[in-house]
């Protein structure tokens, strides 16, 4: 036998609106990916990937979450996480930054993502270089959460 | 590297011609209405979209002048050249100029894509038509797919609409593909967002819930029919929300049964060919560098002093390059491509002429044109070559390892 082999997608949601950012939770998105299923890909397309799919990890401050689907039909997955035009009420714009194999390399993707994230909040703010924010504190509390994922 | 080729421009074309029916003709044109077309509000929207783009990971991006049934010599402006001057510069990032022109039943007997207005599209990077019906489509796949200053490289189909306006015939892709022509999907369809304006008011695209099925099956029917060869993917979004990454809208390409690096390559690869084959539009029958001669040490071979003889005078303007001339064209015409550097037909109108040779054939002997001439390296194309092998991986994915 063969064991069951899933893939992992890291995702940024990107909000359009910097401002009004309405924190986002893992739920919500599960539910929006399920209903962007059932839309485009109906009922039998549900059936395919819902036994596995799963939101493991989301964060709100960098937006970023991680997915799990089963392999077999990750591609319906990824199709209909990109229909996906609106969470809620608020719009976002998903873009899948990494797909990997395994739960490790989806970790080590959200947190270089999530550095790479922070300094781009960091650079539109426009604080001096040695300036403390509370962003140090977020990196490394993220880190070990996201480190602590099993999959 | 991923492309994205049509960003519409706001308001772009409509607000020329309203201009210029206002002034009605003479007065309007004195005034020119490219000035004042973009207010700083569209600016900055335009400039916040491209931050957007930047951030999904796009490097090149064309702006797109969308014209309805036909170009009008006397009205007609090319609004992004007032544009791209007002937006900021990026480092690493190109910003090209578009326009596509709508085809209908009305544009059949000549749209203004015409020699006369050569001037009017050599300030356009590239050009693209929208056929809506079928003896348009025909005539964008045959006749103006072919190489000339006024080459249509891009064939934008409506795939939004019900049911699309013409029967893709085989004899029509193929032809089409052959020249050099792309067929383009705007993933906007895809997503049910919302279409430029400029396209649902002359009928190209619809904005309601059916717009949504109608595109996955007008696309389908495209892959089917080109075999995945020369698609283009670009968005075509005029709202924010619609833009997606680029290796996501490759993932949905690739769900209209077409090959994963196929998907890939209509963002990146296709595009960038189809840009620098636009390029050739401005060039002496699509020459792009001039084949480098490289004058052998010793030139006067007894052999290659009874051919020069033969040539007709007008030719023998230095004594000391008849033998590179010569080689020159020889490799060319072993190359077998008529478009790619012709040195000798630039001097003269006298077109090409096949040179008689020692041998009394149309190439001299392996021996002497060894002897004459190392053959030219084109290093442009070598270049290219090897670019082409470094260019990006496919997307992340990292197999093996424990799962669940």
């Amino acid at each position: 036998m063969v064991r069951f082999k899933n893939r992992w997608l890291l995702v940024e949601f990107i909000p359009l609106h910097q401002g009004e950012n309405t924190a986002l939770n893992g739920q919500q998105i599960f539910n929006a990916l399920k209903q962007s299923i059932l839309a485009n890909f109906g009922d039998t397309g549900w059936g395919a990937v819902g036994m596995s799919l799963n939101v493991t990890y989301f964060s709100p401050v960098t937006n970023i979450c991680i997915i799990r689907v089963a392999r077999d039909h990750h591609n319906l997955a990824w199709a209909a996480l990109t229909l996906v035009t609106a969470i809620g009420a608020s719009r976002y714009i998903p873009n899948v930054v990494h797909l990997s194999g395994t739960i490790k390399h989806a970790q080590l993707a959200a947190v270089e993502h999530n550095r790479k994230a922070i300094a781009r909040y960091r650079s539109l703010a426009k604080t001096p270089a040695a300036y403390h924010d509370s962003f140090e504190e977020y990196l490394e509390t993220s880190s070990k959460e996201i480190e602590s994922l099993k999959g | 590297m991923f492309f994205d080729l049509n960003i519409p421009v706001p308001s772009s074309s409509s607000s020329s011609v309203s201009q210029a029916k206002k002034g009605k003709g003479k007065q309007a044109k004195a005034t020119t209405p490219s000035a004042s077309a973009f207010s700083p509000s569209q600016v900055n929207a335009l400039e916040s979209r491209i931050d957007l783009l930047l951030q999904l990971g796009y490097t090149v991006l064309a702006f797109n002048q969308v014209v309805d049934k036909k170009v009008d010599t006397k009205s007609h402006c090319n609004v992004l050249d007032s544009l791209l001057p007002q937006l900021k510069q990026r480092p690493g990032v190109v910003f090209l100029k578009r326009l596509t022109i709508i085809l209908d039943e009305d544009s059949e007997k000549g749209f203004g894509l015409i020699n006369a207005n050569i001037p009017i599209f050599n300030s356009y990077d590239l050009i693209s038509l929208l056929p809506t019906s079928a003896t348009t489509f025909s005539l964008a796949c045959l006749t103006h797919s072919l190489p000339s200053p006024l080459t249509a490289h891009i064939i934008s189909l409506p795939l939004t609409l019900p049911r699309l306006p013409f029967r893709m015939k085989h004899t029509l892709i193929r032809t089409a593909l052959k020249n050099g022509a792309v067929f383009e999907i705007n993933y906007i369809g895809a997503l049910g967002g919302e279409n430029d304006p400029c396209l649902v008011t002359a009928d190209a695209a619809i904005n309601d819930s059916s717009a949504k099925r109608n595109w996955w099956a007008a696309s389908r029917e495209l892959c089917r029919v080109t075999k995945g060869k020369g698609i283009l993917v670009s968005s075509g979004a005029i709202a924010d929300a619609d833009l997606r990454a680029p290796r996501d809208i490759g993932n949905i390409i690739s769900l209209l049964d077409v090959p994963q690096n196929t998907a890939r390559d209509s963002m990146s690869t296709l595009p960038r060919s189809l840009v620098r084959r636009a390029e050739t539009r401005k060039t002496y029958r699509a020459v792009l560098s001039e084949p480098k001669v490289v004058i052998p040490e010793n030139p006067s071979q007894p052999k290659l002093s009874a051919s020069v003889a033969e040539i007709p005078l007008n030719r023998v303007s230095n004594g000391a390059n008849v033998g590179a001339d010569i080689a020159v064209h020889d490799v060319l015409a072993a190359q077998g491509s008529p478009e790619s550097g012709t040195v000798n037909e630039r001097d003269g109108p006298s077109g090409p002429v096949a040179i008689p040779h020692a041998n009394g054939q149309k190439r001299p002997r392996e021996d002497v044109e060894k002897q004459a001439v190392a053959p030219p390296v084109d290093h442009e194309t070598r270049k290219k070559k090897r670019k082409k092998n470094k260019e990006g991986r496919g997307p992340t994915i990292a197999t093996g390892g424990a799962g669940s």
